[in-house]
């Protein structure tokens, strides 16, 4: 009996090994945590962003555009899970997965207009609040000219 | 003497609102451009509006309460408008300025606000002599002691602004003079971002987590202020990032975490400071290569300078870990000063290395790096180190009564010797 409960504890640590890794966004430190990129201090919650690493590791962003730059700088790769915040629910959401909406008006910590929300209708209920913006995708923010725009 | 007390006491609380009943509202509406409207002292309730161009003047006492989130007083769409010797407070913002022509803020006590001043799309703006006191707290949860977006010629001086998140605030601003404040107990002392033509002058920023932040600006000129205390985990004296010509002068650099950060940023010019009892006093990463330390002094810090691999210039500094000798006299060192650390580059890469910087590991192998890096020909090198802070050429003097005497002393002592002799 205690043979066969080994090895089935055996396959369970086994097959528990294979699955697929899965990464938790972790709560931000305003005491301490600062943006990987531009070193302010994360105080306004509602715009950050962050990534965790394969290796365990989280990196911490103030603005979506900070955490575009991390990605263009060091690639794909080594990245677990991306997050960033939904800007109208303070939220955890995927980076990759997320609609973006960008006018030059709305402020974010870096002051690049670009926020993020979990869906296209929220986007939508999100431009009739705060004014009309652009829609975006992840895929068009590697393109993006990241900076203030007159 | 009962009855006395109670009566001190009634006067003590009456006193403040006696001038209460004054309708500062309707005064601001009857006022005709150019008039001075005197508001009395007492407390007074409400959230004041100012359209037109006018002086708000108060006197010992006079104090504006804000009420539910609305600014205690806002100033909107006209111009030339001077506000002095007033105390405000309230929930949210002090005093709000939208599209102002000509502003003159005076003599103002804020305490207990969100936010203190908040300038927008408005220029020619005079801060002058006004004294901010956030709320108890960590500075997350608070606003900043002046603000001002998207404005042009403003001037901040004098100013006393502590526990508060950011001192001043400056965003995308054209020409601003920010002079002779007094920033501490915030998160930045003065926070530029995306500003032009930029001027901090003998200010003084202690016990922030950073004395003066500049992001994402261009022209800016950093002068005899002093910047100190900024030892949090996270704390620096002063951190520049994607800034563009910044001219940093006979400034006071000491006891923070890093002096000077620069990242990302081009032909900063850092001349004639005091790095003093600073961890790393100055840091560059991603920097151009026209940036250069001359003429600083780096006396007391654990680390003079660090990099990643593009590095920058470092020419005739005065170091006090300097162990060189100066044969030709010329108050230069003969041989190059060597700044490269290893534990310094690895910290550049791992900022939570800084708890080992003191360890007999590092100091071991910091001594192991001063030896080895002498080859060291390009980075962080200093090749004209200066042996003093300041050097002075003496001149060759003569002195004829101390010669004259030394000559006396000398033939007197040969003839008494010679005397001895023949004797």
């Amino acid at each position: 009996m205690k043979k066969w409960m080994m090895i089935v504890m055996l396959c369970c640590g086994v097959l528990m090994g294979c699955s697929e890794k899965t990464y938790e966004p972790r709560e931000i430190v305003s005491e301490t945590d600062v943006c990987k990129i531009c070193n302010m201090s994360i105080v306004h919650n509602a715009y950050a962003g962050q990534i965790a690493l394969k290796n365990g590791d989280y990196e911490i962003f103030d603005d979506i555009g900070c955490l575009m730059e991390y990605i263009e700088a060091n690639g794909e790769g080594e990245i677990g899970a991306a997050f960033i915040k939904d800007a109208a629910k303070n939220e955890w959401i995927d980076v990759f997965n997320a609609v973006y909406v960008y006018n030059k008006d709305y402020w974010t910590p870096m002051n690049y207009g670009v926020v993020a929300l979990d869906s296209k209708e929220a986007a939508q209920e999100w431009m009739t609040k705060e004014g009309e913006g652009q829609l975006l995708a992840y895929k068009d923010l590697h393109d993006f000219k990241w900076g203030i725009h007159k | 003497m009962k009855k006395i007390g109670f009566a001190l006491l009634f006067f003590l609380f009456m006193s403040q609102t006696v001038h209460a009943d004054f309708n500062v509202q309707e005064a601001i509406n009857i006022a005709k451009p150019g008039e001075v409207v005197h508001i009395p002292a007492g407390r007074y309730q409400g959230n004041f509006i100012v359209t037109k161009p006018i002086t708000l003047q108060g006197e010992e006492g006079t104090e504006l309460i804000g009420e539910r989130d609305n600014p205690s007083l806002r100033i909107e769409n006209t111009t030339n408008v001077t506000v002095e010797n007033i105390k405000l407070s309230g929930k949210n913002k002090a005093i709000v300025a939208n599209a102002v022509d000509g502003l003159e803020l005076r003599k103002l006590q804020i305490k207990d606000v969100h936010t203190g001043i908040h300038i927008q799309r408005s220029k020619n703006i005079r801060i002058q002599n006004i004294n901010v006191t956030g709320s108890e707290g960590h500075y997350s949860k608070k606003g900043n002691g002046v603000a001002v977006f998207k404005s042009e010629d403003i001037t901040i001086e004098g100013n006393t602004v502590e526990q508060v998140q950011d001192g001043i605030y400056v965003e995308e601003v054209k020409h601003i003079v920010v002079q002779h404040n007094k920033v501490t107990s915030s998160r930045y002392g003065t926070h530029f971002m995306y500003t032009t033509d930029a001027e901090a002058l003998f200010n003084t920023y202690a016990q922030n987590v950073t004395g003066l932040m500049i992001m994402m600006t261009t022209d800016i000129f950093l002068e005899n202020n002093i910047v100190a205390n900024h030892f949090d985990f996270n704390g620096y004296g002063m951190l520049l990032y994607d800034v563009q010509q910044a001219e940093i002068k006979h400034n006071t650099i000491k006891n923070n975490r890093t002096g000077v950060a620069m990242q990302k940023s081009s032909t900063i010019q850092i001349e004639t400071n005091d790095f003093q009892m600073n961890q790393t006093a100055i840091e560059g990463t991603k920097v151009s290569d026209d940036t250069m330390a001359s003429s600083n002094n780096f006396t007391g810090n654990i680390l003079t300078a660090r990099s990643d691999k593009q590095g920058f210039q470092l020419v005739s500094n005065y170091y006090d870990d300097y162990s060189g000798i100066d044969l030709k006299d010329n108050g230069i060192g003969d041989i190059p000063y060597v700044a490269v650390s290893s534990f310094g580059q690895w910290m550049v890469r791992q900022p939570v290395y800084q708890y080992f910087v003191a360890s007999p590991s590092v100091i071991l192998l910091t001594s192991l790096d001063q030896q080895i890096n002498k080859t060291e020909k390009n980075m962080l090198v200093d090749n004209t180190p200066k042996l003093a802070t300041k050097h002075v050429n003496e001149k060759t003097k003569m002195n004829v009564v101390q010669m004259l005497v030394g000559l006396f002393l000398t033939l007197s002592s040969l003839w008494l010797w010679k005397r001895g002799i023949t004797e």
